[in-house]
């Protein structure tokens, strides 16, 4: 038996660092790794569950292609991969290579993700995608206003006296900083959650605002009127370090009494959460991704950003605004979120990009060239992206997919070729986290299973038969994981701090990094200061140079508002094929409140049709009193063979800044299934 | 110092991994350990508590004082609660004796599964739920602290277990105020169906010696209805045993188990009225009223051990029995006085009950069928005979089953949804 320190590279808040041990080839235990302050217990059960996952009988193993009846049959690798070069080679001559689509997902973070588009430059180009699904639009927020996204280091969490949890629920998506809360409020901190819903999170504060889904900036800045009228705020602070105040001052409309009426929280409610955040220092705000998926998410971001300025909680132990911190993305050029943007791309010529958000539309409007093929590769948008009616219309009219994957997903059963996906032991790679301030060493500790190669290798052996065999090896490292971890000394050479045998150790702190963010007062804006006021807002999204509560289009087609946060215990639409994380987790449903219920005839159980304009679909009701009469929840990521997720009944449409997608700015209604 | 598990419900969000790490790492189907939670239909101005419990491994353990073939043994080494699985019965009576759940029963092996430190897998090591806890509301080590959770189940057994942290949080502060009402007229209530089983072993015990004493004092030998009853009841406790070949087990813990005497007597005391009936021996019969007597008085301590309340309940094989013997015998007097006795104890369960639920129905009709048969007997309008007899029979194995729908153990599960519904009930008093 031998044990090794690894770290999980899903798109996950804590990306924990945990102990594995193997015995012959397989994970026999996962074990806490004290090491990383932010997740000293150990991974949450999806980590536990790779005990599972990575062995799990229902892992593709081997390539399949699609037959004409459209049942899949093994394939060797080596005919998989002569049949894609040949199809790549065709679709390049024939229509040029913008006609391919190249997707990636958030599936599995690592450096040797770069790799892939090495592939796709040398290949001459490739369709691709521009703007992100998950946090593009508070990413920017907080870029354009404190020139760019980090805080604190978690840890820090315990010296806050008040924190406000705004839209993120941390009891279901990011376990470990229930730790950090629980300690901080065991030494008196209050603990305030403001969300449409009451998570599992709101259990464990002291006070649950819930406001109108989308409505957020309303209530911050009625929030911030109080705190400038009862002269709460810290002059010193916003005289020295922001600028825009008094330009934001006079901005202020809306009253509490206004914002009572938007938000439906009562006016002497919003006056004294007020009170509790400018009464009392130090204030961690910790919003969360949800509240910038709207139409109006930059804004909002904005919005509440600025009660953490004018308070003067920034730059300070157990202060700050924790949107996400990306000090551990030391290798990113462009740093997220410009990356996302199609002109911010080093390599933009050899791309023509489509939109992530508008993914289904974009794909069936591209003309010269149409688009001919798609590669899929640690992804599910065919689940995941908004429109998805749109999306599997697109992916069905194209001639040849390809989709690399480890399980049969819904996205897989479409592709004509499935390559199958490395699990996480099976290559070495390095991560970072947007949240805890380490860069993590990932080692190869397993063979892979069957025919498995990791999509490094994958693209290796395909550039020899689409006339790329001359592509150097720091491009494209030859097969053997040695030459992968040859390639990551090499990208993490410029830190002659941080090697490869350190990172073998555990956790290595981000080079640079400040454990209290901004600590030094130095904002990387134009002005060099905070932007309370920001030039680049309107110039660059066509927004309003102050934050602002832009109301979202009025509807009353569809009474529901639908709310797709992410399930407890999986992400997006991984693990929730796994018997570790089903034993013990609640099926999927549609959780309604018992009014809506009631008025629909609806009961617990009850079989129901969730509808709009976009589509419909089946699921189960669960009458729960964590949903607020108005809205219903459906979480992301649920199978087709469970009854699918929110995104048949979503538009795709972008946020109003970064290119995000609003998937919750979208209405339905419900009926029991045997009920026209 | 002793050692244990050290709960901090303040970090704990029912993530389950510390469960799913429990049958992980020992490969069961069931799993030992669960996560309860306080107000899980998340009531709006009452706290909602998780504790994640498997077995507390008690100084002293309700589940190994009660288990009649002395299955449970404390290892010494860890202080660990242990079960020798091939002494287990499958009986279950330790599910009735342990407040925290903490033995399951396996469905298909047919035995009892349980917490047993991760003792034989880590060899030193924490048990696999500790380590796994992504939060640390979970840990194993040396007991501190002195936090009580109102509703947790202490008795006497001293589980090794701490609370720290804050542990009567107060309830979230909602605005606006009402967004997440629910109305929630329903009492929470936790179900121990009647065993059939256990219904009819009892019940036909019972009516044996009611039989057997009854034939007695008429100064006559019982014939095959006691013969029927006495196989009737040793095959379906028999076969009622998970692993039924194992039922000479039962014995090994006379001394403390409640269970290993109810065998004891009830074996003893069919020996003897067969004898005496085969024989034709008073002195034998004689034998067999006494310990027929014990035996209904020791099935009665088998419920009473782990539901407390029960103590005094008119479906008691000992009341039945006595009531039995005083019609077949035709004595009027003491029969007048087992009615009284009964009828008083029936009043009392329904002012207890409320008046509520089909069960309240069924107690009422079963206390007036008493009454009427009585009145009829006492005036002369009814005689002993086949449809008297039958009435009376069958309104108490009526009386057997009321017994088993309010035997309640003492449980953690129970306790939660009394402290809620009492909540709710003064609510909506006040």
């Amino acid at each position: 038996m031998e044990e090794f320190i690894t770290a999980c590279p899903r798109n996950c808040y804590s990306t924990c660092t945990f102990r594995v041990r193997v015995d012959c080839n397989r994970i026999s235990a996962i074990l806490p790794f004290s090491g990383n302050r932010a997740t000293p217990a150990g991974p949450c059960i999806k980590g536990l569950s790779y005990i599972e996952r990575t062995h799990s009988e229902k892992r593709i193993i081997n390539p399949l292609r699609k037959s004409t009846d459209g049942s899949f049959e093994r394939i060797s690798l080596g005919l998989a991969l002569e049949i894609i070069a040949d199809k790549l080679t065709y679709f390049r001559q024939e229509y040029g290579p913008h006609s391919i689509l190249w997707y990636k997902g958030s599936g599995m973070s690592g450096l040797t993700n770069d790799i892939g588009s090495e592939f796709w430059k040398a290949f001459g180009g490739a369709t691709t995608t521009y703007g992100n699904l998950c946090w593009p639009a508070g990413l920017e927020a907080v870029r354009l206003t404190l020139g760019s996204v980090k805080h604190n280091v978690p840890w820090d969490l315990v010296n806050a006296k008040t924190i406000i949890l705004w839209g993120k629920n941390p009891a279901e998506t990011n376990i470990q900083e229930i730790a950090f809360i629980s300690d901080a409020r065991e030494k008196g901190c209050k603990v305030i959650c403001i969300d449409p819903l009451r998570t599992p999170t709101a259990d464990k504060a002291d006070f649950l605002y819930s406001p109108v889904p989308g409505t957020d900036a309303a209530l911050a800045l009625a929030v911030a009127r109080v705190l400038i009228d009862k002269d709460m705020i810290d002059k010193d602070f916003i005289g020295k370090h922001v600028s825009g105040f008094e330009e934001f001052r006079s901005s202020l409309t809306i009253t509490p009494a206004i914002a009572a009426s938007i938000t439906g929280i009562p006016e002497d409610d919003i006056i004294s959460l007020a009170s509790m955040i400018g009464s009392v220092k130090p204030v961690t705000i910790i919003p969360g991704y949800g509240l910038q998926r709207h139409l109006n998410g930059g804004q909002t971001v904005r919005s509440i950003l600025a009660l953490a300025i004018i308070t003067g909680n920034i730059g300070k132990e157990g202060a700050g605004f924790n949107y996400a911190n990306l000090q551990s993305y030391i290798y990113d050029d462009p740093k997220e979120p410009l990356c996302y943007y199609p002109d911010q791309k080093k390599d933009a010529p050899f791309r023509r990009t489509i939109s992530m958000a508008r993914l289904g539309a974009d794909m069936l409007n591209a003309t010269d060239p149409v688009l001919k093929a798609a590669w899929i590769e640690r992804g599910n948008p065919l689940l995941q992206s908004p429109d998805s009616f749109n999306v599997r219309t697109a992916f069905k009219q194209l001639e040849f997919r390809v989709v690399v994957d480890q399980f049969m997903t819904d996205t897989a059963r479409e592709a004509d070729i499935i390559l199958p996906a490395k699990d996480i032991f099976e290559q070495s790679d390095i991560i970072g986290s947007y949240w805890s301030p380490y860069v993590q060493f990932k080692p190869k500790i397993l063979d892979p299973p069957g025919e498995v190669i990791p999509e490094t290798e994958i693209y290796y052996r395909l550039s020899g038969k689409v006339g790329m065999s001359t592509i150097g090896s720091d491009k494209i490292p030859p097969p053997g994981n040695e030459n992968i971890e040859k390639w990551l000394e090499k990208r993490i050479e410029g830190y002659s701090f941080l090697s490869l045998d350190d990172l073998r150790n555990g956790p290595v702190l981000a080079p640079g990094l400040q454990q209290i963010a901004y600590s030094d007062l130095k904002f990387e804006t134009g002005s060099g200061r905070i932007e309370l006021l920001s030039n680049e807002a309107e110039y660059k999204w066509g927004a309003a140079r102050l934050p602002e509560y832009v109301p979202l289009p009025e509807t009353d087609k569809y009474p529901l508002v639908l709310l797709t946060p992410n399930a407890a215990n999986r992400i997006h639409s991984q693990f929730g094929n796994l018997d570790i994380i089903n034993d013990s987790t609640p099926g999927p449903a549609l959780h309604i409140s018992q009014t809506d219920a009631r008025t629909r005839r609806i009961s617990d159980g009850t079989r129901i049709r969730v509808f709009n304009d976009h589509g419909e679909i089946v699921s189960t009701a669960c009458i729960s009193a964590r949903i607020p009469a108005g809205v219903v929840v459906l979480h992301n990521g649920i199978w087709l063979e469970e009854g699918g997720g929110g995104n048949m009944l979503i538009a795709g449409r972008e946020t109003d800044m970064g290119h995000g997608a609003a998937f919750h700015d979208n209405r339905v209604d419900v009926k029991p299934a045997d009920r026209k | 110092m002793r050692k244990g598990f050290i709960f901090n419900a303040g970090k704990c969000v029912k993530c389950t991994s510390c469960s799913a790490a429990c049958r992980l790492y020992n490969g069961w189907e069931v799993n030992p350990r669960n996560i309860y939670t306080y107000n899980e239909k998340v009531l709006p101005d009452i706290p909602l508590v998780n504790v994640s419990l498997a077995c507390n491994h008690c100084e002293d353990p309700a589940c190994m004082n009660g288990c009649p073939s002395g299955a449970f043994f404390r290892d010494n080494e860890s202080g660990a609660v242990l079960i020798d699985q091939e002494r287990c019965l499958g009986c279950r009576y330790c599910l009735w004796n342990c407040p925290y759940d903490a033995p399951k029963f396996d469905e298909k092996k047919k035995i009892i599964v349980k917490c047993n430190l991760c003792h034989s897998l880590n060899n030193g090591s924490l048990p696999a739920c500790s380590t796994a806890c992504p939060t640390g509301a979970l840990s194993y080590g040396e007991l501190k602290g002195s936090g009580e959770i109102g509703w947790f189940p202490r008795g006497t057994l001293d589980p090794a277990i701490s609370f720290i942290g804050n542990t009567a949080p107060v309830a979230l502060k909602v605005s606006p105020p009402g967004l997440f009402s629910r109305e929630d007229g329903s009492i929470l209530k936790v179900d121990i169906k009647p065993e059939w089983s256990l219904v009819l072993f009892s019940f036909f015990a019972m009516m044996s010696v009611a039989t057997q004493v009854a034939s007695f004092f008429r100064g006559i030998f019982p014939g095959n209805a006691l013969f029927i009853q006495i196989a009737l009841a040793a095959i379906i406790s028999f076969f009622h045993l998970g692993r039924p070949f194992k039922a000479i087990k039962s014995l090994k813990n006379i001394r403390h188990s409640p269970l290993s005497r109810e065998i004891l007597f009830f074996l003893l005391f069919s020996i003897l009225s067969l004898t005496a009936t085969v024989m034709q021996s008073a002195g034998f019969a004689i034998a067999a009223l006494v310990s027929g007597l014990i035996l209904l008085v020791v099935i009665d301590s088998v419920y009473a051990r782990p539901g407390r309340k029960i103590l005094l309940h008119s479906g008691q094989t000992f009341l039945s029995g006595l009531l039995l013997v005083s019609y077949f015998t035709n004595s009027l007097l003491p029969l007048t006085f087992m009615v009284l006795v009964k009828t008083i104890l029936t009043a009392r369960q329904l002012i207890l009950s409320e008046f509520r639920g089909t069960a309240s129905g069924a107690r009422f009709v079963r206390g007036a069928v008493l009454l009427i048969c009585w009145a009829g007997l006492i005036s002369g309008f009814a005689r002993p005979g086949f449809a008297v007899t039958l009435i009376i029979v069958s309104s108490e194995f009526v009386d057997r089953i009321l017994f088993y729908i309010d035997f309640e153990p003492e449980n953690i599960r129970r306790n939660i949804a009394n402290n809620i519904n009492t909540i709710n009930n003064e609510k909506k008093r006040g």
